[in-house]
C-alpha cells in the first residue's frame, strides 16, 4: 500500500531498451522488491538431506531464520562431471521439498512418552525397589504383564522424563541380559547408508552388551539373492550416470521417473545419444510412457519372458554365428567352462551333479591347498584337466605368502599348478567321449488358478556331450561343461536330440519366443526383436547393453529365477562389468559406500568381535510364529528330480537345520543363557566350546529356535528405529501384533494344529502358541507412525534437519552430510544422544546384576572369510548323526566375548584398542589402521581423566561428529591413505598390483566439515567393485574384468551353475521358469463371509508411490492432496466391471492374513487380474472399519505373510555362506492372493454417526 | 500484568505434579482475582476441580490423547492459522520478535505459538493490550473452546473464560454445529482409541458419502480464518 504513490500509473520513464528490444531499462523505485526480499531473508543455510529409505540421497539447503527451520531448496553445487556427460543435478524432488514442515507438525513426536499402564506398575514398583528388581515384579507377575502388553496400539501415553524412560529401558535390558541372555535383546533398524551415525548409535549400544542386530535388506525383501549366487557379492550395481554410457536399456519392473526421479534425467538424456531404452512391466506404468517400446508381460511370469531372450540371444550369438567378443567373456570371466559330474538316474538317463573338484583327481591335479574347493576345466593348450586360477579354494590358500608361494586367486588365464597359460574349452561338442541323456527339471507345466501354464513333462532331456573321466578313488564319471549345460538347459538344438527340441523360435517348445507367449502374453515377434537387438548391440558396442531391475520383481516367491534370467542376458552378452551395462537394481539405499570405517563404530569392533546378527527373516518367521501357519508344502517346490523321501519336514524345519549345522545365525540362539555357559563349563572343567558341544549332543542344550513357544526362548526386549518396522515394513503384521506383542490383531488364518495338517519335524509344538513375548518394545521417531502406536516407550528423535550424520547412495558417487540447522525441537534428541543415554543409564542400572561376563556367541560361517569353505562336497547334519558336531564346520562357530558391562557408557563413547591391535577390514581384506587411530586422536582429541581406566588415552567417541570423522578416517572410501593400503592388501591375494586405482588419490582425507561444505565423490577401494576415476562412471564389476580380481564365487566367475545339494533339490541349479506359488490365503475366506456384493480374486501387488516420500511420509497433507488422499487399490475396468465397482468405491481386500479397506482407482492402466495398493500408505489414515475383522482395516502389509525358501538358507558355502544383509531367507510378497469386493457399511468405527451404506453397483 | 492469564496459562500447559499439589491454592487465587468476574472465575475452578478430581497420570494421558497428537486440538496456534504452509515458519519468526521487542527470550523448549506460553506473555502486558490480543485470535479460541466442549474435556472453561474476558462476541451455534458435523481427528473415549492419530480425509466431492471430511473442513477453515499479523502489532 505504502508504494502506491511512488508507482507511476499512467506514465513510464522510458530510459532504453536492450537484448534487441526484448527489455526496457526503466529507472524508478525498486522498494517494492523490499517485501519480496524479506520474505526470502534467512539467518542462515545449512547442508542437510533426507535420511529415508530413498535411493535418491540428494543434498538440501535448510533455510534457518531466527533459530527456526523456515524452508527447504535443492542443492545445486555436486561435483561437476567429465565433458560429455551430464551433470548430476538437478537432484530432490517435489516429495523432499515438502518436508520442512514435518519439523513443527503437530504431529511430531515431542516428549519421550510411556504406555500408562506400564508406567502406573513401574512407578508403583519403583517407590519400593531398586530398577531392576522393579522391572521383575512386572514381567514376572502374568497378569501386571498382560495387563500392560493387550494394551498395546491402544493409546494412553504419558509424557516422561528421558531420566526415567531409560531407567526403564536399562532396567529391562539387564533383567534380561541376566535372566534370558543378551542374545534376548533384539533391535531393529534398517539402511545404515541414509544416515549411518543414528543406525551405528543404537547398533554399538546393542553390540556391545551383546544384543543381536536384525536384518533389514532380506526382510523388505529388496535382497536378491540371486546377486550372491551369481557374483559373490550383494547388490553392487552403476551408478546412474553411467546410464548415459549405456547403447541399450532395459527398464524391467522399474519404474524409473517416478521413483527414481532425481536420477531419471539420464534416462532421457542418453536417448539424445540414441540409445533405445525399452519397459518391461505388466501395468501401463510412467516408465512405459517414457521408453521407445513398452512389453507388458503377465505380472509374475518375467523368467519365461528371460529365458526366450536367453533362447534367442544363445541360438543366434553363440551357436548359429557366434560373437568372438561374447565368447571370449565368458570363457574368461564366467564358469561356462568349469565342468560338472553328471549323476546316474535309475532310468539310464542322468542329471547333473556338483562341479568336479582338483581334489577328484588323482594327486589333486597338484593343488596341495584346498583343493576341494578348487572347481576344474579342459585346457585346450595343454589338453589336460586343470584346475584354474581364481577358484575359492586359492582365496584362502593356507600357504599365502609364506614359502614364496605366490599368491593365485585372480582370473589371469593360468593354472593354478604351474602358472602356465591356458585356452580352456567352454563346450565339448566337438571334443567328446560320449553322448548321454540329461534331465533337466522343467516346471512350466505346473498348473496354478490365475496362470496360465505350458505343459510338457516335468522332466526334460537333451542328448548331451560327455567326458570320460577315471578318479582318483579309481572310479569312472562322467563330465558336462556349464556352457552345454546352459544351452541344453534353455532347449538350443546342438543337432543331437533330445525331449522336445525346438527347430524354431516358432515351435512350443521349451523356452522358445513362441513357448513364453502362452505363459506372459507377449507377442513372440517382440520378444526375437528386442532380444536382437540387445545382444546386437552389446557386441557391437563390446557390452553397453544394460538392465535396470525394479525389485519388484523379487518380490516373487522364485525372484531367484526372474533376477537370474536377466542377469544370465547380460553375462552371455558380455555385459557386466563393462561401463554402460550391466545389471542396474536399485533399492532402498543399499550402498553404504565407507562401510568398512563404518563397522567398527556401529558393531562396537573397537572392542570386541564378533557382533551378534541375525537374518531378519528367519526371525519374524519363527518368532512371530507365521510359522504356525505354513502351508506351502516342500514337496511343491521340490525338483522333480529329486526324491521327496530325502526331503522331509516343513519350511521352518529347513530354517533350524539350516541354524543347526551353521549355515544361518540365530537369536535368541540357543535354549540357555549364554552369560552361564562359560561358567557351568568351567565347573565341570571343560572349554565352553567343549561343554556347549556335549550338552548339544545329548539334548541338554538346543537352538532356541526348536523351541520357540518357550518362554525361556522369547525376545524380550527390542529396539526399533529409524523404521516403521511393524507398519510399511510388517509383513505378517497380524502376526506380529498377536504372537510377539500379544494385543488386539485382525488374524483370520488357522494354524496348522486347528488344520489338523502335518507339524514340523524339528520344531516343538504347542497347541496354544505363546502370545505377548516381547516384554519391552522401544521404538525411537519423530512422527507418531504405526509402530510407535504400538509401542511402550517412545522416544521422540531428532529429524533430518536436526541431526549430524552422513548418507551414500548407490545412484551416485557422492558422500554428504545431514547436519542440525537447530537444536531437536521439544524434548527431541538425536539417535546417537539417545542411545548414549541409554548406554550410561544401563552402565548404572546394571551394577550388582551385571559385571564383567563371559558371552558366548554362535557364529554361522561368515562369507568372506577362510570359514566359508565349510562343507564343500554335500550336506550332513550332526543333529542327525551323519557327522560330528564340530563348531565351524559342521555347527556354528561358538566364540567367547568378554563384556563389561558397567562399562558399557565408557565404552560406547571412546574407540577402543582393538583396531590398533588387529586392524580393520572388510569383505575377506584386512589391514592395519595404527596411524588412523592415531589421527583420530588428533581430530577428536582423547579422554584425559587419569582415573578412568577405561577411556584415559583414548580417542573421544562423544558426538555424532566425532562419530562421523571416526567413519571417515577409517574407510578407504574417504582417507585415500587407507585406500592404498586396502588395494595393497588386495593385491597379497590376488598376487597383482592394484595400487595405482589409489595412489593418485593417496593424500586425500575428507572430514565431516569438507562434506558440509560440498559433496564430495569417494575414493575408488576394493570393498566396491567399481571405480570412480576421470574416464568411467561407477560400474558395478569393473575391477573383476579390468583388474582380474575374482569374482567372490565358489568357481572365482560369474556363476550360471549352482550346485549346492539344496540348489539341485530345488530345481534352481539352473535358470527355470517357476510359476507363483499357491499361498492359500483366499479359498477360505471366498464368499465366506458375504455382505452381498461378488467377490474377485486378484493377485496382490505393492509397488512404490509418486506422492510419498520413497516408501513414507504419504501422509502428509501436500502428499495427500496429490494422491487421492487416503488408502487407493488399483484395479482394472475388466476387474472391476466384474463385481460392481466404480471409480472411489470403498472396497474391502482380505484373506487369511487378513484384511484392509481402501477405495477403488479403476484405472486402464492396470491388467486385468491384478491389483495394486503402494506401499506403506499408513493404517493412521482415514481408514474405515473392515466388514471382515471388525476392527481398522488394516495396511497393505495386513495380507501378506513370509514364506521363506530353502535354498536361501545355504551356508558354509563358499559365495553361498551367510553375511549380514548379504545372503538369507527374503520375506517375499507378491505371489499373495486377495479378495475384493465392494464395501456395504462404511463404518467408521468411531460412534460418531457418520457411518453409511454404500449402494450396489449397478 | 494479567495474572489470571498466567494461572490459564499454567493450566493450559501439560498437567505437573505441583499444580494438582497445589490445586487449592490456585482456585483461591481464580477467586480472588479482580480482573475476572464471578462466572469467569467460576470456569477457571471448574477446570482445576475437574482436572484435580482424578489421579494425575490419568489427567496427562488425556492431555497427551487430546494435545500431543493431531491437529484439530493442536495448541500451536499457527497450526488453525497456517497449517504446514512455508508461512508458518516466517509467522513464527515474526512473533519472537515481538516478544523480543518486549525484552522477553523463550526459556524453554517449545515453540513461540505455543498456546500458554503466548498467554504468559500477555499475562506480563498491561490489560488494554492483553485482551486485545486475545480479541484479536479469538476465532481460534473459540474453535478450540467448541470443539473441547465436543469432547467433554475440562479445558474448554479454560477458553471461553478467555474469550469472555476479552468480550469476543461469538455466536458459538454455527461452530458448534461445524464442529458436530467434523470428524474427529482424535476421540478419547472411543474405540477408536486404538488408533491414536487423527484421521486425515479428503476428496471434496464425496464429502457426503464418505462422511465428514476433515481435510475439506480444514481447507475452508484456513480459507476463512484471518491471519494474525503479528508484524504490524509489533510495529506499532
Amino acid at each position: 500500500m505504502s508504494h502506491l504513490l511512488d508507482r507511476l500509473k499512467f506514465l513510464n520513464k522510458k530510459q532504453g531498451t536492450f537484448a534487441n528490444s526484448h527489455g526496457d531499462t526503466v529507472k524508478e523505485s525498486r522498494a517494492w522488491e523490499d517485501g519480496y526480499r524479506q520474505r526470502w531473508q534467512h539467518d542462515k543455510i545449512v547442508r542437510s538431506t533426507h535420511g529415508v529409505n530413498c535411493t535418491g540421497s540428494c543434498s538440501w539447503k535448510v533455510y534457518v531464520k531466527n533459530g527456526l527451520i523456515t524452508w527447504e531448496t535443492q542443492q545445486t553445487d555436486y561435483p561437476r562431471t567429465r565433458p560429455d556427460l551430464p551433470n548430476h543435478e538437478p537432484r530432490g524432488c517435489a516429495r523432499g521439498a515438502s518436508y520442512s514442515w514435518y519439523v513443527y507438525s503437530a504431529n511430531r513426536l515431542k516428549y519421550p512418552s510411556v504406555r500408562k499402564a506400564l508406567v502406573k506398575l513401574w512407578r508403583e514398583a519403583r517407590s519400593t525397589m531398586e530398577p531392576v528388581e522393579a522391572w521383575a515384579s512386572i514381567v514376572e507377575d502374568e497378569a501386571k504383564a498382560k495387563s500392560y502388553k493387550s494394551k498395546r496400539g491402544m493409546g494412553g501415553f504419558v509424557r516422561a522424563s528421558w531420566d526415567e524412560v531409560n531407567e526403564i529401558i536399562a532396567a529391562s535390558n539387564t533383567y534380561t541380559i541376566k535372566e534370558y541372555g543378551p542374545d534376548r535383546v533384539v533391535g531393529f533398524s534398517p539402511i545404515p547408508a541414509m544416515s549411518m551415525v543414528s543406525y551405528a548409535a543404537g547398533a554399538r549400544y546393542l553390540s556391545l552388551i551383546g544384543g543381536a542386530c536384525l536384518s533389514f535388506y532380506d526382510w523388505y525383501c529388496d535382497l536378491p539373492p540371486a546377486s550372491p549366487m551369481t557374483w559373490g557379492e550383494q547388490t553392487d550395481v552403476p551408478e546412474s550416470a553411467d546410464w548415459y554410457n549405456s547403447n541399450y536399456i532395459i527398464a524391467w519392473g522399474s519404474n524409473v521417473p517416478q521413483t527414481r526421479t532425481p536420477d531419471a534425467h539420464f534416462f532421457t538424456e542418453v536417448r539424445y545419444k540414441g540409445t533405445k531404452t525399452v519397459a518391461i512391466t505388466p501395468d501401463y506404468a510412467e516408465v512405459s510412457k517414457l521408453c521407445d517400446q513398452w512389453l507388458a508381460p503377465k505380472q509374475g511370469t518375467d523368467a519365461a519372458l528371460a529365458m526366450a531372450f536367453g533362447h534367442v540371444i544363445l541360438k543366434e550369438f553363440h551357436v548359429d554365428n557366434p560373437s568372438e567378443y561374447f565368447m571370449d567373456y565368458c570363457r574368461r570371466y564366467t564358469d561356462m567352462p568349469m565342468l560338472v559330474q553328471l549323476d546316474a538316474r535309475d532310468d539310464g538317463s542322468y542329471a547333473a551333479g556338483r562341479f568336479i573338484r582338483a581334489s577328484d583327481f588323482d594327486a589333486s591335479l597338484g593343488e596341495d591347498n584346498n583343493p576341494e574347493w578348487k572347481t576344474v576345466a579342459f585346457d585346450n593348450k595343454s589338453g589336460t584337466i586343470v584346475a584354474p586360477n581364481g577358484s575359492i579354494g586359492f582365496r584362502w590358500d593356507k600357504n599365502k605368502g609364506e614359502d614364496g608361494a605366490e599368491p593365485k586367486w585372480n582370473i589371469e588365464a593360468k593354472q593354478g599348478a604351474d602358472g602356465a597359460d591356458t585356452d580352456l574349452q567352454m563346450s565339448l561338442l566337438e571334443d567328446h567321449d560320449d553322448v548321454v541323456s540329461v534331465g533337466f527339471p522343467y516346471f512350466g507345466g505346473v498348473e496354478h488358478e490365475h496362470f496360465q501354464n505350458n505343459t510338457f513333462s516335468d522332466i526334460v532331456h537333451h542328448n548331451m556331450p560327455v567326458k570320460k573321466v577315471t578318479l582318483a578313488d579309481g572310479s569312472g564319471t562322467l563330465l558336462v561343461t556349464v556352457y552345454d549345460l546352459m544351452l541344453a538347459n534353455y532347449g538350443i538344438d546342438r543337432g543331437l536330440g533330445g525331449d522336445f527340441v525346438a527347430k524354431s523360435f516358432d515351435d512350443n517348445a521349451p523356452y522358445t519366443p513362441a513357448w513364453q507367449e502362452q505363459i506372459t502374453g507377449v507377442d513372440r515377434a517382440q520378444v526375437i526383436k528386442i532380444a536382437r537387438e540387445f545382444a546386437d548391440t552389446a557386441h557391437k558396442t563390446k557390452g553397453r547393453s544394460m538392465i535396470i531391475v525394479g525389485a519388484g520383481m523379487n518380490h516373487w516367491y522364485h525372484m531367484d529365477m526372474n533376477y537370474r534370467g536377466l542377469m544370465n542376458m547380460l553375462i552371455m552378452c558380455g555385459c557386466v562389468g563393462q561401463s554402460g551395462g550391466g545389471w542396474a537394481h536399485y533399492v532402498g539405499q543399499e550402498k553404504l559406500r565407507p562401510q568398512t570405517g563404518w563397522t567398527p563404530l556401529a558393531f562396537g569392533l573397537d572392542w570386541q568381535r564378533p557382533p551378534r546378527h541375525m537374518n531378519g527373516t528367519s526371525f519374524f518367521y519363527n518368532h512371530s510364529s507365521q510359522w504356525r501357519y505354513e502351508k506351502l508344502e516342500v514337496e511343491e517346490i521340490l525338483s522333480p528330480l529329486a526324491d521327496p523321501k530325502d526331503w522331509s519336514g516343513s519350511l521352518i524345519d529347513y530354517n533350524v537345520r539350516a541354524e543347526r549345522m551353521g549355515w544361518l545365525p540365530s537369536a535368541p540362539q540357543l535354549n540357555v543363557n549364554p552369560l552361564e555357559i562359560s561358567k557351568n563349563a568351567a565347573l565341570v572343567g571343560l572349554s565352553p566350546q567343549q561343554y556347549t558341544v556335549d550338552k548339544l549332543k545329548t539334548g541338554e542344550i538346543a537352538f532356541a529356535s526348536e523351541d520357540p513357544d518357550n518362554p525361556k526362548n522369547f525376545p524380550r526386549n527390542m529396539f526399533i528405529w529409524r523404521s516403521n518396522l511393524l507398519g510399511s515394513s510388517g509383513k505378517g503384521h497380524e502376526y506380529m501384533l498377536k504372537y510377539l506383542l500379544g494385543t488386539k490383531h485382525g488374524l483370520m488364518n488357522k494354524d496348522l494344529g486347528e488344520m489338523g495338517a502335518t507339524k514340523p519335524e524339528e520344531v516343538k509344538w504347542e497347541d496354544k502358541g505363546a502370545e505377548g513375548k516381547v516384554d519391552l518394545l522401544v521404538t525411537l521417531d519423530f512422527r507418531m507412525s504405526t509402530t510407535c502406536l504400538y509401542s511402550d516407550i517412545v522416544l521422540p528423535t531428532a529429524t533430518w534437519y536436526e541431526k549430524d550424520d552422513l548418507n551414500t547412495s548407490d545412484m551416485h558417487p557422492f558422500i554428504h552430510p545431514l547436519s542440525a540447522a537447530a537444536d531437536p525441537a521439544w524434548e527431541a534428541r538425536s539417535d546417537w544422544d539417545i542411545y548414549k543415554g541409554i548406554a550410561e543409564k544401563f552402565s548404572e542400572v546394571c551394577v550388582g546384576h551385571l559385571g564383567v561376563e563371559k558371552d558366548l556367541v554362535t557364529l554361522p560361517m561368515q562369507h568372506d572369510s577362510a570359514a566359508e569353505l565349510a562343507q564343500p562336497l554335500g550336506v550332513t547334519d550332526w543333529k542327525k548323526g551323519q557327522c560330528e558336531p564340530i563348531p565351524g564346520e559342521t555347527m556354528p562357530s561358538l566364540i567367547e566375548v568378554e563384556r563389561d558391562y558397567p562399562n558399557t557408557y565408557k565404552r560406547f563413547t571412546s574407540i577402543g584398542p582393538l583396531l590398533e591391535k588387529v586392524g580393520n577390514g572388510g569383505k575377506g581384506i584386512d589391514w592395519q589402521t595404527e596411524e588412523e587411530v592415531d589421527l583420530l586422536k588428533q581430530i577428536n582429541w582423547t579422554h584425559t581423566d587419569e582415573t578412568d581406566a577405561v577411556r584415559y588415552g583414548k580417542a573421544k567417541l562423544e558426538t555424532a561428529i566425532d562419530a562421523a570423522e571416526m567413519i571417515l578416517t577409517l574407510a578407504p572410501e574417504t582417507n585415500g591413505a587407507v585406500a592404498v593400503k586396502a588395494w595393497q592388501a588386495l593385491g597379497e591375494y590376488t598376487g597383482l598390483d592394484h595400487t595405482h586405482l589409489a595412489k593418485p588419490k593417496h593424500d586425500e582425507k575428507l572430514r565431516f566439515r569438507d562434506l558440509q561444505a560440498q559433496p564430495r565423490k569417494i575414493i575408488s577401494s576394493p570393498t566396491w567393485s567399481g571405480l570412480e576415476d576421470e574416464h568411467v562412471s561407477y560400474n558395478a564389476c569393473y575391477t573383476n574384468v579390468h583388474e582380474l580380481i575374482p569374482w567372490r564365487t565358489l568357481t572365482g566367475r560369474q556363476q550360471f551353475y549352482q550346485d549346492h545339494e539344496w540348489m539341485r533339490g530345488f530345481g534352481e541349479s539352473l535358470l527355470a521358469y517357476r510359476p507363483p506359488i499357491n499361498t492359500r490365503s483366499v479359498a477360505p475366506l471366498m464368499n465366506k463371509k458375504p455382505n452381498g456384493n461378488k467377490e474377485i480374486a486378484l493377485n496382490w501387488i505393492t509397488p512404490h508411490q509418486k506422492w510419498g516420500i520413497h516408501s513414507t511420509y504419504s501422509d502428509n497433507l501436500l502428499m495427500l492432496t496429490l494422491s487421492r488422499g487416503g488408502p487407493i487399490i488399483w484395479l482394472s475396468e475388466g476387474d472391476a466391471n466384474t463385481c460392481g465397482i466404480e471409480d472411489n468405491d470403498w472396497v474391502e481386500v482380505f484373506n487369511a492374513n487378513g484384511a484392509l479397506a481402501a477405495r477403488a482407482v479403476v484405472s486402464q492402466r492396470v491388467p486385468d487380474g491384478m491389483s495394486m495398493m503402494y506401499h506403506a500408505q499408513e493404517r493412521i489414515v482415514n481408514v474405515p472399519g473392515a466388514e471382515t475383522t471388525g476392527t481398522r482395516g488394516g495396511i497393505h502389509n495386513s495380507v501378506t505373510r513370509a514364506c521363506p525358501k530353502p535354498t536361501h538358507m545355504i551356508g558354509g558355502y563358499a559365495h553361498q555362506s551367510y553375511g549380514f544383509n548379504y545372503y538369507g531367507t527374503v520375506g517375499s510378497n507378491r505371489d499373495e492372493f486377495v479378495v475384493v469386493r465392494k464395501m456395504k457399511h462404511i463404518d467408521w468405527l468411531d460412534g460418531e454417526g457418520n457411518d453409511t451404506i454404500q449402494e450396489t453397483g449397478a | 500484568m494479567m495474572r489470571n492469564l498466567k494461572l490459564i496459562s499454567l493450566l493450559l500447559d501439560y498437567p505437573s505434579a505441583e499444580v494438582f499439589e497445589y490445586a487449592q491454592d490456585l482456585i483461591q487465587s481464580a477467586k480472588a482475582d479482580t480482573k475476572m468476574s464471578a462466572s469467569e472465575q467460576q470456569l477457571v475452578v471448574d477446570c482445576i476441580e475437574k482436572l484435580t478430581s482424578q489421579p494425575l497420570i490419568d489427567a496427562q494421558s488425556d492431555y497427551v490423547a487430546w494435545f500431543d497428537r493431531g491437529r484439530s486440538l493442536s495448541l500451536l496456534m499457527f497450526e488453525h492459522v497456517h497449517g504446514e504452509s512455508r508461512d508458518r515458519g516466517q509467522a513464527m519468526v515474526d512473533l519472537m520478535a515481538v516478544y523480543e521487542e518486549h525484552g522477553f527470550e523463550i526459556d524453554s523448549r517449545e515453540l513461540p505459538d505455543y498456546l500458554p506460553l503466548f498467554l504468559e506473555y500477555l499475562s506480563q502486558r498491561p490489560q488494554a493490550e492483553a485482551l486485545q490480543w486475545l480479541l484479536d485470535m479469538s476465532h481460534i479460541l473459540a474453535l478450540l473452546e467448541v470443539r473441547l466442549d465436543e469432547r467433554n474435556s475440562p479445558y474448554a472453561g479454560l477458553l471461553a473464560c478467555l474469550l469472555s474476558q476479552c468480550d469476543a462476541n461469538i455466536d458459538r451455534q454455527p461452530l458448534a454445529e461445524q464442529v458436530a458435523g467434523e470428524e474427529a481427528d482424535n476421540t478419547a473415549e472411543a474405540m477408536d482409541k486404538i488408533w491414536e492419530e487423527e484421521m486425515v480425509k479428503f476428496g471434496a466431492l464425496s464429502q457426503e458419502e464418505c462422511g465428514n471430511n476433515v481435510l475439506h473442513q480444514r481447507r475452508q477453515e484456513l480459507a476463512q480464518v484471518q491471519p494474525l499479523h503479528f508484524v504490524d502489532a509489533a510495529a506499532k
